[in-house]
């Protein structure tokens, strides 16, 4: 791996939260704080990890953060742990506000929790976890980048992540479903309707800005004759900040909320829209930090649902989208769930020229955004995006044989995405599936 | 941070290009960022979405749902992303001087 990673010095970044966090902090209560969650939160896992893992270097080259900062080790996901987990544990929690200070910032924004290096170490371990592991000490800590601390706030406060009030949220959807049945005559989106077949459930963005996605999947479920519905009371949004804060409690009310409002609607599954960071958190990390070790609800990701609905012939597509496109593969749902291939039977379904990028599928790059480091907000924008230059040269080589239209799947892979076509320059556009297929697909005249 | 120079006035800003300082915020801005956003014309509704914004934050301290945008401009959601390519929560606000709203935008 070349120099050692403690030798090459890093700048801090300013960041309230992480500034006055660490300004509050002494050695008694750090050494406290890492040692009851090493003692009690951790187990086996962590040893093993710590123990195993033989400094290979083969994780340096499959992370993006890594090959777009010209291989410094101080990316490496290996150098990563070193900077952080590898040391506590050595130094059994003897470790500075100094020190705190600089792996908290590594842990929330150095690394997307992608796993995309797990695949490539040769004893799997899971770099992810790691990093997990290193902010659940922050949290407790107290030293968490303002903006993303903001939204687990929210959380508390509201169960949603954009400190969106119930009847707001209510009035929203009538709102949309006034729109929408402008286009279609009789549109509804049934507000509690207790025994659907289908809970949808959506992102705190959605109706806080992006109100048209809402739109556009009232439109797709009525057209498909899907028996579906909303929750009108909190729980309706799968989205979940607190677990990439640390905060494992409030991860779990989240989701308890979530699956409990599912129950007492009686449905028998819910849809969630394109969004990866929540299907983390209902299908891997929030239903396991309450007791489940699946989903008590069954959870199918919007890609998943697409398949099923073009599988079953309950959308036809009136005329394919003609603009040549890629397609952007998502971590958590594509490394998290393998919906690559249902991915890919519906966008050749909906679209007339499919391009892939290299490399696809689980080995995509990712889009630098997810795993909270965009939503850790503007301080560190600039470093994400100079971190992913990967992502440009994968998306211009796209470019190169004529794509012009990026899907991606995903909220945080989206704002990400978005950031890397503008600062590189590539002049693509990106979307949403749900775009096309809300563009395409025939609707009742 | 940077500190962005137009027309005679500064604006220090943030890596996202929101000013960090709302009071800074002036007609200039709006200009700045007009350009920025690869809006093609200035008109009132531009100005009435800016000035909404700003009232409601200035008495609340975050930006509206859209839901609300619509309701106190009269505005389509359709017609609201045709104002602001980029939406409310990123070019309206923007240009409203509000700072970056937190979540996943």
């Amino acid at each position: 791996m070349g120099e050692p990673a403690s030798k090459i010095e890093v700048k801090n970044i300013k960041d309230i939260g992480l500034d006055e966090g660490a300004a509050r902090l002494t050695p008694e209560r750090i050494e406290k704080v890492i040692n009851e969650v090493i003692d009690n939160e951790t187990g086996a896992r962590l040893k093993v990890y710590v123990d195993t893992c033989v400094h290979c270097g083969l994780c340096s080259e499959a992370c993006h953060y890594y090959l777009s900062n010209d291989k410094n080790p101080v990316y490496a996901p290996a150098g990563k742990v070193k900077q952080t987990l590898w040391e506590i544990v050595e130094k059994k929690g003897k470790v500075s506000p100094d020190f705190i200070r600089r792996a908290a910032e590594l842990c929330y924004t150095e690394c997307n929790l992608c796993r995309r290096c797990a695949m490539y170490c040769p004893f799997g371990i899971d770099v992810a976890y790691m990093m997990l592991t290193m902010r659940r000490i922050c949290h407790k800590l107290g030293v968490i980048p303002q903006y993303i601390q903001d939204t687990a706030q929210s959380h508390s406060a509201t169960m949603n992540q954009m400190w969106v009030k119930e009847d707001e949220w209510i009035d929203t959807l009538f709102w949309q479903e006034e729109e929408a049945a402008e286009e279609i005559e009789n549109l509804r989106i049934p507000l509690e309707k207790e025994g659907a077949e289908v809970m949808y459930s959506v992102i705190g963005p959605e109706p806080k800005f992006r109100a048209q996605l809402i739109y556009q999947a009232a439109v797709i479920m009525d057209v498909a004759g899907v028996d579906w519905t909303m929750p009108a009371t909190p729980g309706w949004d799968n989205s979940d900040m607190a677990m990439y804060t640390g905060d494992n409690e409030m991860m779990g009310r989240l989701k308890k909320e979530h699956f409990e409002t599912a129950m007492r609607l009686k449905v028998k599954k819910i849809v969630m829209g394109e969004c990866g960071h929540a299907f983390r958190s209902v299908y891997d990390m929030g239903n396991r930090a309450v007791g489940w070790k699946m989903p008590p609800v069954q959870m199918v990701h919007a890609l998943e649902f697409y398949y099923d609905l073009f599988k079953a012939g309950k959308i036809k597509v009136k005329e394919k989208y003609d603009k040549p496109v890629t397609l952007h593969d998502p971590c958590n749902v594509i490394r998290g769930r393998g919906l690559h291939e249902m991915a890919r039977y519906v966008v050749n379904k909906v679209c007339e020229t499919f391009i892939e990028m290299t490399p696809n599928r689980e080995h995509n790059y990712c889009c630098c955004a997810g795993g909270g480091v965009i939503n850790c907000g503007p301080p560190f924008r600039d470093k994400r995006v100079y971190s992913n230059r990967v992502k440009a040269d994968q998306l211009a080589a796209t470019k190169k044989k004529g794509v012009e239209v990026c899907i991606a799947p995903c909220h945080n892979c989206h704002g990400g995405l978005e950031d890397i076509i503008h600062h590189y320059k590539l002049g693509m556009e990106l979307k949403f599936l749900g775009d096309i297929i809300y563009e395409v697909m025939e609707k009742p005249e | 941070m940077a500190t962005i120079e137009f027309k005679g006035k500064e604006f220090d800003v943030d890596e996202d290009g929101f000013i960090t300082d709302y009071k800074q915020w002036s007609q200039e801005w709006v200009e700045y960022v007009k350009e920025q956003e690869g809006i093609d014309e200035l008109t009132d509704e531009h100005q009435l979405v800016v000035k909404v914004l700003q009232e409601y934050y200035e008495k609340n301290g975050i930006a509206p749902m859209v839901r609300v945008l619509s309701k106190l401009t009269k505005m389509k959601l359709k017609h609201i992303y045709e104002l602001f390519p980029s939406g409310p929560g990123k070019g309206a606000c923007k240009m409203a001087g509000l700072p970056k709203p937190t979540g996943c935008v």
